[in-house]
């Protein structure tokens, strides 16, 4: 009883209203070491192979010999087919499987896209396993042109030669699909949409020939010209749609087989050079959270994922002495390892952060980084509801007079509750009522303008994409200052009102931001970190008053304060960064812009729909806040 | 109608030509498929006189599986063992029409007499039981969530009177996860009356059976009788279908492993133009392959079985082999044996004599003649659809490849945790003619009748059979959505990530011009599926185990403590000064003082 008294008696305490702006700092800045400390060695962990069954590199591989010279053979023929279209090419690599003794189906897909047609045709192959009964399948794919639109000739080569070698052996139990897509990012999801029949008709069409549920893919990035490439080592990429990854188990069994049998080394996250420095690893892990939190396809791979099909893409780089025939081999004991999986895989993370081919941390791990972060806005707001109830001419809030001093009886009330009689002061019991009209109706209004934004980026031509994304920055700067203007002019503001906008805005921040790092940790990680400002924006606001006007002397260094928050907040917006991102990193805008409309409409993308629906809105409120506090228009 | 029919039919003049007069006898059907395959059709009848087998007289029909079908009074059976997949594209019409095979895995139907469905239910588990043990299956687990009383799809192949038909049962149930091997084939062979020492089915090796591409093991039990229903025979056929992959059974076994062939046996494109010396572009041989029995079984036919009847009877013989006249068919020439040729040549049947090994060896050669393949007249497959832990859909597409319409029953039978909605019950049906952009019309009249026995949660599965009409040239496409169950955590199987086998789909084609043939109807079945249902972590019951004793133990050792500990307050202790430690000490030797000179006095007394 006691306790809970003086845990109740602590509201009042100046010390505890005070606290909650640090609180929030600490937060993020704790969530923020957090992620920095995790490459150290006590917070990562070296990976390991979960799955017994899988083995990776106990089998001889046999991959070699007269196969080297059928590989060099189809890849003359690869390269001959590098310029004509897309029926004569798919119909000769369906031949070559045919020929293998293999049942062989092709795929037509348009998708409309950013104005552009992404059009292509899929050809595949299934090996039905001596061993399979059509339940279960793996698939190799060997996309046509790679992610830099560069002819994948060896890759597609290595898929012909594996698919006549592979056809040899009886040991299969799972029934084999030589995937040729059209391209590294369409071709893959069409078809794999249309496996699951998940496709819409109109664009992609159905397949004809299907086999068992999915277990695993791996795709095969080998850009080699007709004279071959000796390479250096293998890049694994494996992060999925919408930042989805696949099992852990599977790059694991990669790197082991790659770096353990066959003496290739293993790099990721395009760090070609990784000396396993902690500055190494950090960049490696966040260059891994910048490709989680952008959530765009990959790689041929990527588009599996989301169908809870693990799937990788090795990807040969720098100059080196393996050559295909390794790469081959790497392959070939993959697919033996997949071969022998008795489950799903399932048994290690779904859900980790790699810093070095063979050190990662998990969920449990890394997840409080993001929830700090979240925690930050949650805080903010109850304290900003909290506030927002206090009387208004509560001016001894921080401020401790003598009563004595006054010579005058303060306004007692007496309570009488379960036979009990207490004396309370009255100015504690009036209750302040919140007008929540206009708040929430405001706080809706923006969230829901952010579907505008999201509908015409995703709709626009590439052509027009640029100015539409130069009107759209003008637009989302100057309308803040409007709305503000727009705020005075209907009913002169109160603090209340500017307290309650903030608040409800930073706890719909707070909580999507700690659903999403649950899902997709790191777009949640990133997103927090850039939308962690709003949380301090209120504080430019005077929000202590004596009911007697003060000094405009005293006005003005708050507004001075506001007008430089305004300004922070106009560099901080989604599309100012985004714009400082493409800049830094030397891509167009456009580019981001087509790829994230092609990923809306091709892949499914989600992370448009975080960017407009949650953090424009929540920048949105907090500009509006800011300009509020700066023009100085409140009344109390 | 056509080539591969006529020879069926071929055959099967013989054999039912054949079991009036014998009691036992055996054929081999070698037919070179294309890519390098090969279909080996065993088969091998015997029989038993109906009067004999109920006086438990047995000479051909095994004992062991006579008494079990008395035992349960089982009046006719079927029973599968399948691996693999039969491939209509290349390989043509299925052997025996699709009616000796079965879905993969196990399957099994039989017709128990009984009075009750209850009688009949309780004979079932008897005769499931039993052939479980004989046949070294999991038969055993055909329980009531997986047995179905099939109503359009099967019939009786026997001859029964009025009467004893009215009390016949029919009951079906399918082990689609059941792995089919080696520990199946023996007791297989055990039933042959030459056990596999002589005769064809001394081919049937475990190690090549079970490297076929698909296979098929079939016992038919089923009562024959003539014209007049006086005389009849209990006759049991043992079939089993294999196509072998001819360059994979042909490896030897010291070296299995299909090593990249050297540089020499790789036949090189020359006529590309970047053929040189490391580069290879494969050709691929237009001829037929060489090939011996030896080679592909691992072992020579050891002789005829001496008990089988056809070595003595003129009708026709015993091996025998499906290719174009001009094939050059060398049988290993030391030997006696009598050579036969019919239907114009493509067919050639052998007649080894017993005691000897004998052996067929077939030399690459290129035929400007390929035997035909027909092609079949129905194809189907199945898949599911959508992907998730909650719902699910099932897309079925059935393919009518022949000029009429085609009507045909469609049989699944469902475990009970995919929940079917019935009304989710789609047919579309789209012509071969049309292009592909055309939309698919849908028609309600395709479904002419509607069997559905809904599932009872753990008592039984679903079972949904459909009489379908299929327009000709055309494939109809039937799709339906299910709900996944959530099983209690003890229902999962070891391998619970894995997921559900779903039992494979059974469609009868009924109307057919070669009614002739089989009763008319042939059979096809589609491939079987893999349901992943909602799967629990399963290391958590163990971590809630832990924490849980944890709490506990923390519980109830904090009250044990208070319960049995005495609270004394602080100033109730007398104080521990010099004095009272001194006597305490000195009290506590003279208690030991006293129990030595005590345990002193009981030795002096000893």
């Amino acid at each position: 009883m006691s306790l809970v008294a003086r845990l109740l008696a602590l509201r009042n305490d100046p010390r505890a209203q005070k606290a909650p702006p640090f609180l929030s700092a600490l937060c993020v800045i704790v969530g923020v070491v957090w992620l920095l400390i995790l490459p150290l060695n006590e917070y990562s962990r070296q990976t390991y192979v979960s799955e017994n069954a899988l083995l990776p590199g106990q089998v001889h591989t046999y991959f070699g010999g007269s196969e080297h010279n059928i590989f060099r053979a189809y890849r003359q023929e690869v390269a001959a087919l590098g310029d004509k279209t897309d029926e004569e090419r798919t119909e000769k690599l369906a031949e070559f499987f045919k020929t293998c003794g293999l049942r062989v189906a092709r795929q037509t897909y348009r998708y409309t896209a950013a104005g552009k047609n992404i059009t292509g045709q899929n050809v595949y192959a299934v090996l039905q396993g001596p061993r399979a009964d059509a339940t279960e399948a793996v698939v190799l794919i060997g996309a046509w042109r790679n992610m830099d639109h560069v002819l994948n000739q060896s890759g597609v080569a290595l898929v012909l030669t594996m698919a006549r070698y592979f056809k040899r052996w009886s040991l299969w139990s799972k029934d084999i699909i030589f995937l040729i897509a059209g391209d590294s990012t369409a071709g893959p999801q069409a078809w794999v949409d249309a496996y699951h029949d998940a496709h819409s008709p109109t664009t992609v069409e159905s397949l004809t020939l299907k086999s068992g549920a999915l277990q695993g893919a791996v795709a095969v990035d080998y850009p080699a010209g007709t004279w071959g490439h000796r390479f250096d080592k293998l890049h694994i990429i494996y992060d999925g749609i919408n930042g989805q990854l696949s099992n852990l188990d599977l790059f694991n069994t990669a790197v082991s087989i790659a770096s353990g049998q066959m003496g290739i080394g293993c790099t990721l996250q395009r760090m070609w050079k990784h000396d396993d420095t902690y500055q190494e690893r950090l960049e490696t892990m966040l260059r891994g959270m910048l490709s989680q939190g952008l959530g765009h396809a990959s790689g041929p791979h990527s588009s599996f994922i989301p169908y809870h099909v693990d799937a990788i893409t090795l990807q040969t780089i720098g100059d080196g002495w393996q050559d295909e025939m390794s790469l081959g081999r790497t392959v070939e004991s993959m697919f033996r390892s997949l071969n022998n999986l008795l489950e799903h895989l399932h048994q290690s993370f779904f859900f980790y952060l790699l810093m070095q081919a063979n050190r990662f941390v998990s969920i449990g791990t890394y997840l409080p980084s993001a929830m700090l972060v979240a925690v930050n806005f949650t805080i903010t707001s109850i304290a900003l509801w909290v506030q927002s109830g206090r009387p208004k001419q509560s001016t001894k809030v921080g401020i401790p007079e003598p009563k004595e001093k006054k010579g005058v009886k303060e306004d007692l009330t007496v309570l009488k509750q379960d036979g009990m009689v207490a004396l309370v002061p009255t100015e504690t019991l009036e209750v302040t009522e919140r007008q929540l009209f206009l708040p929430l109706t405001f706080v809706c209004a923006v969230h829901f303008l952010g579907l505008i934004p999201l509908y015409v980026f995703n709709n626009t031509f590439e052509s027009s994409l640029t100015s539409t994304f130069t009107v759209s920055t003008t637009i989302t700067l100057i309308l803040p200052p409007l709305s503000s203007l727009f705020f005075t002019t209907l009913r002169t503001p109160t603090r209340q009102d500017v307290t309650l906008l903030s608040c409800f805005s930073l706890l719909l921040l707070g909580m999507f931001l700690s659903a999403l790092a649950t899902l997709n940790f790191s777009l949640a990680f990133l997103v927090g970190l850039a939308t962690a400002p709003l949380s301090f924006v209120h504080l430019c606001i005077p929000m202590s008053t004596n009911g007697t006007s003060p000094p405009s002397s005293n006005r003005l260094i708050p507004r001075i304060v506001c007008v430089a928050v305004v300004f922070l907040l106009a560099a901080l917006s989604p599309l100012t960064l985004t714009f400082a991102v493409a800049w830094a990193t030397e891509v167009h805008v456009t580019e981001v812009l087509t790829a994230a409309s092609v990923g809306w409409h091709v892949h499914g993308l989600w992370t448009q729909v975080v960017v407009w629906l949650l953090w424009w809105p929540a920048w949105f409120i907090g500009s509006v806040v800011a300009w509020l506090g700066a023009t100085g228009s409140l009344q109390d | 109608m056509s080539f591969f029919y006529s020879i069926l039919f071929f055959l099967w003049f013989f054999i039912s030509h054949a079991h009036a007069t014998s009691d036992y006898y055996e054929r081999l059907l070698l037919r070179p498929l294309p890519q390098s395959a090969l279909l080996a059709s065993f088969n091998f009848r015997s029989n038993a006189s109906s009067t004999s087998f109920d006086r438990q007289h047995f000479r051909y029909f095994p004992r062991s599986l006579g008494q079990i079908l008395q035992h349960a009074h089982t009046k006719e059976l079927h029973l599968r063992f399948s691996l693999g997949r039969w491939d209509d594209e290349n390989w043509g019409t299925r052997p025996w029409n699709g009616t000796r095979e079965g879905g993969t895995g196990v399957e099994l139907w039989a017709w128990v007499e009984a009075e009750t469905n209850e009688e009949a239910n309780s004979r079932w588990l008897t005769l499931t039981n039993a052939l479980s043990g004989l046949f070294c299956a999991s038969l055993n687990f055909i329980d009531s969530t997986k047995t179905i009383r099939p109503a359009m799809t099967f019939e009786h192949e026997g001859k029964y009177t009025v009467k004893s038909e009215k009390n016949l049962h029919l009951l079906h149930g399918t082990l689609p996860h059941e792995v089919v091997c080696t520990e199946n084939l023996t007791p297989f062979l055990k039933l042959l009356p030459c056990k596999g020492k002589a005769g064809i089915s001394s081919l049937l090796d475990g190690h090549k059976l079970f490297d076929a591409t698909w296979q098929t093991m079939a016992i038919d039990v089923r009562p024959v009788c003539k014209q007049d229903s006086l005389d009849c025979v209990l006759e049991m056929e043992q079939t089993v279908d294999m196509v072998l992959d001819i360059e994979r059974s042909a490896r030897p076994r010291d070296n299995p492993i299909p090593r990249p062939p050297p540089l020499e046996d790789v036949e090189c494109d020359t006529s590309k133009p970047y053929n040189a010396e490391d580069t290879c572009f494969p050709i691929v041989k237009d001829s037929e392959p060489a090939w011996s029995v030896t080679g592909v079984f691992g072992r020579p036919i050891k002789g005829a079985c001496p008990l089988a009847e056809n070595y003595h009877s003129q009708s026709s013989g015993m091996i025998c082999i499906n290719v174009p006249p001009e094939r050059e068919v060398i049988p290993s020439s030391e030997l006696k044996y009598e050579e036969r040729s019919h239907n114009g040549g493509f067919l050639r049947c052998y007649e080894p004599s017993a005691g000897a090994d004998f052996d067929l060896t077939l030399p690459e050669q290129q035929l400007s003649i390929k035997a035909p393949i027909e092609q079949p007249r129905m194809y189907a497959s199945r898949s599911f659809t959508g992907n998730g832990q909650e719902r699910g859909g099932v897309r079925a597409v059935i393919t009518n490849n022949s000029p009429e319409s085609v009507s045909l029953s469609y049989l699944e039978s469902l475990p009970w945790f995919m929940k079917l909605y019935l009304h989710t019950l789609r047919t579309t049906v789209k012509p071969f003619t049309l292009s592909t952009s055309t939309e698919e019309d849908a028609h309600s009249d395709l479904i002419r009748e509607v069997y559905y026995r809904p599932a009872v949660d753990r008592h039984r599965g679903t079972h949904l059979e459909l009489l379908l009409n299929i327009p000709p040239l055309s494939s109809l496409t039937l799709t339906y959505d299910f709900e996944k169950a959530i099983l209690r955590y003890t229902e999962y199987p070891p391998d619970a990530n894995r997921g559900f086998d779903v039992a494979p789909a059974v469609i009868r084609m009924l109307s057919s011009s070669n009614s002739s043939l089989h009763g008319g109807s042939t059979y096809l079945r589609t491939t079987s599926l893999l349901l992943p249902l909602p799967t629990p972590d399963f290391s958590m019951p163990y971590n809630v185990i832990i924490l849980t004793s944890t709490v506990m133990a923390l519980g109830f050792g904090s009250i044990f403590n208070l319960l049995v500990r005495r609270f004394v307050a602080a100033d109730e202790v007398p104080a521990l000064d010099s004095n009272e430690l001194r006597s305490k000490v000195l009290g506590q030797i003279e208690r030991l003082k006293r129990s030595f000179r005590g345990k002193g006095a009981v030795g002096k007394e000893d």
